[in-house]
């Protein structure tokens, strides 16, 4: 088949319509982001460092608003062939972009730029959510984090309760406490399911779903509506319905973290990527802490999920943009950028050098920061088993839209918490048959 | 459409459609034809390299399997039934008030338009602050008994949010059609009656309403239409609702658009299309009939 | 009216007052939410008179939502549109009326096939095609010729983006081949007794007698335009192409932030008031429109 490279000058169709964008001298790229508010800022910055670092690259960085819309608006674009260079991808896309095809390797990319990457610089447990089965990267550990308990020690102590919950039997006994001391919500949470189920099934060492939650094939298949998860939510619903539990979502006006930073309510779980916004919008003077998430009484703890989004380089980008791509993600995995980054945000660091910095800068010690230390203990509070190294299933943004839903129906609408874990399970799965029939012949790797 | 005399040409007729033939191919055909090939085959998320699966009806088989989907089937016919039937209730009382015409009527037909001039998410926006629970004109309800109005916590009350939405949105195009066809009554129709000295009332509902009947049936229809697949629904979902809580308010519209683009799942969102396209085509259909028999009325 | 019936007058009257505070009522509601303060906004119950704001609000939602360029630009998306339709209906129908050819029944049919396939149902493979027009072009040429073309062009982010897709017009080519179906057939026989060829008669004389129609089509168009919701929210990622329709979602209160309705609803204030605008001053010409087209 014959090949003409038809230069036609599209914009001559256009003249008049079209905008015609000017000539820049440096290479230009973007980077889409899922970070908003006070963490959007920060990746702003990120990026404004890396231009101003360099003469030749410019980084365009937006946020989509959102993990999820990021993924949604990345795909849209890249079918349309006008995808960003990089993009984030919150830790369960992971396996849809796996499987899509769509991406340079973190590692042929930092290769075929010549960047001499340190590869087991990465926390083991980190990297491993996002490489093959080979221990090879398919893309750049960003932004790591995991969930954490939230505590207001003021409202703790004038409710006369001493020290951090440490089993979900204290979190009940400690609300009620609170609330007879005028607390109206001593608990708020929301319908997210990466807390409540996710996490709380890694630590009490619960399957999300068979194969090593996905790990071992694509036939796998949820299963956290035979698990604690259902007791959990049972006795979520009970504390809900005892007034002790307040649902604080978006949609009613005010998500969990408002609810704890204007002391609305007076514990959350949360991720250790919100210390840095609490810390700035709670009222000074307040006394907060952050704790492991709690267990149940007698449970053996285990390491809770890293949880946050890594970058990929996506395809369809001319070469230029992918020399640009390397040398920021060069420049950001850095030790003083690993250390800059999390100290302004509250992601852990996710190279050793970076963490070896930082603690050699006393920064677990700086009062302000106390506690960041614990989602590091969390993390690492076993070795990563089966059970605990990740969810690597398809479709598992939209199977977590299914969980929220089912979080809906349990709290405010009639339905009982089996019915709606059933109904989010049996919804999911057809989410993961449909993914293995589309993938039908590719193997995990 | 059939004119005597007609121009001889045959360049000009082909270069004055070919503008908006090229522009329904590019932006109505081709894309459709994508629609049709993703509802037969299952269509990756990132695009495939030309390796489209095909897998028949099994995508149908699976939208009509899903409880969900029936769900949205319900919520549309509410939707679209309720939001009508109110819309061209107030709309068909304002009108035959409107033409009674007495002193000052005109003002407040001019006024009883505007609604259609607002886009449906402006209005979403502003009835969803109108409706909020906590601020707002119905808030104080909430200060009587708690979550006595609370459209993101029930389902009831957010569908009662996205029809009121919509009614009132459309009432100002009802009002227009009720007074042109009410206007189009002959006078002297009107006159003989009340010669024969029926009351007004009696006229309305002897005179006026069966006169109506052909612009009510098209109005209905157009509306049912309308609130079923139309933008508007879309917009005014989006701003208020997006859809929730539980599902309460996915109508088919919504749901096709947020199974694509959110869900990424391009085959059952465009097998779910085709439904739709048929369902229109139901609706046109009908309508076309109509609009063929009111021909002979005249 | 002949008789006199003051019962029945009163409660018309009566009835028409109802309609009217349903009506304005919200618009009221949106006015005087943009004209208070943060407290007073949220305040329960809420007050229905006027505060000191107003200013303020406007400016915080003109600044917030970037209200000037989108304005800007739903204002050249409306007019583009609206003359873009106003052109394809009368030259469309043109075709369509004034020659015999048996494929003008295909074109009218395939015009009119266009009502049942809305941008929702369509909506993805839309927005590929506007990424890459010229996909369908190289296709066929593929499959005809064998040879591979990289000929693209990209609406995305674009004005052309913006009208293209939604200029066709089933509804304006009905209410042309209406018009001109109404006019008499001596009025062509004349022209061409004349002499006067088929692009003269359209230009001279179908034209300018349609200029009622012109009106009354380009401002339901305009609303319509202004008022598009979907398509512009899809294809626009970059800042610089969003309408202010688009732009009006960034003032709804969000998850971390105060509930500033009085900014929101001075936002939505200004982005209601064009279309409003024509609605109120050019009422006779839009009924006109309206009614005319669906007819």
């Amino acid at each position: 088949m014959k090949h003409f490279g038809v230069k036609f000058a599209a914009m001559a169709l256009a003249v008049g319509l079209g905008a015609t964008p000017a000539l820049a001298e440096k290479v230009k790229f973007e980077f889409w982001h899922g970070l908003s508010g006070d963490l959007g800022e920060r990746v702003k910055e990120t990026c404004d460092k890396f231009n101003a670092s360099q003469s030749d690259y410019e980084i365009v960085c937006t946020s989509q608003n959102g993990y999820p819309e990021t993924i949604q608006n990345a795909i849209a674009a890249y079918r349309a062939k006008k995808n960003p260079a990089i993009v984030q991808v919150f830790d369960v896309g992971t396996l849809d972009l796996m499987l899509s095809g769509a991406y340079i390797p973190a590692k042929k990319l930092m290769e075929d730029n010549g960047y001499k990457i340190d590869w087991g610089n990465y926390f083991g447990g980190i990297a491993r959510y996002y490489a093959d089965s080979k221990g090879v990267l398919n893309s750049f550990p960003f932004n790591s984090s995991t969930a954490m308990f939230y505590y207001n020690i003021d409202a703790f102590t004038k409710a006369g309760i001493d020290g951090a919950p440490q089993t979900w039997e204290d979190v009940e006994a400690d609300a009620r406490k609170l609330k007879s001391a005028g607390f109206d919500c001593p608990f708020g949470f929301s319908f997210d399911s990466w807390a409540t189920v996710e996490q709380f099934s890694a630590i009490h060492n619960q399957p999300i779903a068979t194969k090593n939650n996905g790990y071992d094939g694509l036939d796998t298949e949820l299963v956290f509506n035979k698990t604690k998860v259902v007791d959990q939510l049972t006795f979520f619903k009970k504390m809900t319905d005892e007034g002790l539990f307040q649902v604080k979502t978006a949609q009613l006006g005010m998500d969990v973290v408002p609810a704890f930073a204007s002391q609305t309510c007076q514990m959350i779980q949360s991720s250790i990527a919100d210390h840095g916004t609490i810390g700035k919008t709670i009222k000074p003077g307040t006394k907060w802490a952050v704790t492991m998430l709690p267990v149940w009484k007698g449970t053996e703890r285990k390491n809770s999920l890293v949880g946050g989004a890594s970058l990929w380089v996506l395809k369809n980008r001319p070469e230029a943009e992918y020399k640009g791509a390397a040398a920021f993600l060069n420049f950001i995995a850095q030790p003083d950028m690993v250390e800059w980054w999390s100290t302004v945000t509250g992601y852990i660091p996710v190279t050793k050098t970076g963490f070896d910095a930082m603690k050699a800068n006393g920064f677990y010690e700086k009062p302000q920061f106390a506690g960041r230390e614990k989602a590091i203990e969390s993390l690492t509070y076993t070795p990563a088993g089966d059970l605990t190294r990740g969810i690597r299933v398809g479709g598992f943004p939209q199977i977590r839209k299914e969980i929220s839903n089912a979080m809906e129906g349990i709290f405010f609408g009639k339905m009982t918490v089996q019915a709606g874990l059933d109904q989010a399970v049996e919804r999911g799965n057809a989410i993961i048959r449909r993914f293995e029939k589309t993938y039908a012949g590719q193997t995990l790797n | 459409m059939n004119k005597r005399a007609v121009f001889k040409s045959r360049w000009l007729p082909i270069l004055f459609a070919l503008p908006q033939l090229l522009l329904i191919f590019f932006f109505f055909y081709w894309p459709a034809t994508s629609v049709l090939t993703w509802a037969f085959s299952l269509e990756p998320a990132f695009g495939g390299a030309g390796d489209r699966l095909f897998v028949g009806w099994d995508n149908f088989r699976e939208v009509f399997a899903d409880r969900e989907y029936w769900q949205s089937v319900t919520l549309s016919l509410v939707f679209a039934f309720t939001a009508t039937a109110l819309s061209m209730f107030i709309a068909f009382v304002l009108a035959i008030c409107v033409d009674r015409q007495l002193k000052g009527s005109g003002l407040f037909r001019f006024f009883y338009i505007w609604p259609y001039a607002i886009a449906a998410p402006a209005v979403g926006l502003a009835f969803r602050f109108i409706f909020a629970p906590e601020s707002g004109l119905i808030a104080i309800v909430n200060t009587w008994s708690p979550d006595l109005w609370n459209p993101a916590k029930f389902g009831s009350h957010a569908m009662i949010l996205v029809i009121i939405c919509f009614a009132w949105k459309w009432i100002g195009y009802n009002f227009i059609f009720m007074t042109a066809g009410l206007q189009s009554i002959p006078r002297s129709l009107i006159e003989a009656s009340s010669m024969d000295g029926s009351g007004p009332l009696r006229r309305a509902i002897d005179v006026q309403i069966p006169l109506l009947a052909p612009t009510l049936f098209f109005l209905l229809v157009l509306n049912l239409t309308e609130s079923f697949v139309g933008p508007d629904t879309y917009g005014i979902v989006d701003l208020t609702t997006e859809g929730g809580p539980n599902g309460a308010t996915n109508v088919m519209v919504y749901r096709i658009v947020s199974e694509a683009f959110q869900g990424l799942n391009y085959s059952g969102a465009a097998s779910q299309s085709l439904i739709l396209i048929g369902l229109i085509m139901v609706f046109t259909f009908i309508q076309f009939r109509f609009v063929e028999r009111r021909v002979h009325y005249k | 009216m002949i008789e006199r019936t003051p019962i029945l007058n009163m409660l018309t009257y009566f009835i028409m007052i109802v309609g009217l505070l349903l009506i304005l009522g919200p618009f009221w509601m949106i006015f005087t939410a943009s004209t208070q303060s943060l407290a007073q906004v949220n305040a329960v119950p809420f007050n229905l008179l006027p505060g000191a704001d107003f200013l303020h609000n406007l400016q915080a939602a003109w600044h917030r939502a970037n209200l000037g360029p989108a304005m800007l630009n739903s204002l050249i998306m409306a007019l583009l549109v609206m003359a873009g339709k106003i052109v394809l209906a009368s030259i469309s129908a043109f075709a369509i009326v004034y020659f015999r050819s048996p494929l003008r029944h295909v074109f009218f049919w395939l015009v009119f096939m266009t009502l049942m396939l809305p941008l929702e149902v369509r909506v993805v493979p839309t927005y590929n095609i506007a990424a890459d027009v010229f996909e369908p072009v190289r296709w066929l040429i593929q499959a005809l010729t064998g040879i591979e073309f990289s000929l693209q062009w990209n609406l995305l982010n674009s004005y052309s983006g913006l009208v293209l897709p939604v200029i066709a017009t089933a509804t304006g080519t009905f209410l042309y081949r209406q018009f001109y179906m109404t006019l008499p057939d001596e009025l062509t026989e004349a022209a061409k007794m004349d002499g006067a060829r088929p692009l003269r008669f359209f230009i001279d004389i179908l034209l300018p007698l349609s200029r009622t129609n012109m009106l009354a089509l380009a401002t339901i168009m305009f609303v319509y335009a202004w008022n598009q919701y979907l398509w512009p929210k899809l294809m626009t990622t970059e800042a610089d192409y969003q309408t202010a329709m688009v732009a009006m979602t960034t003032l709804v209160p969000n998850i971390n932030s105060l509930p500033e309705w009085n900014v929101s609803m001075a936002g939505a204030l200004i982005i209601m008031l064009p279309p409003l605008i024509i609605v109120a001053v050019l009422q006779r010409w839009f009924v006109r429109g309206l009614v005319s087209t669906e007819k």
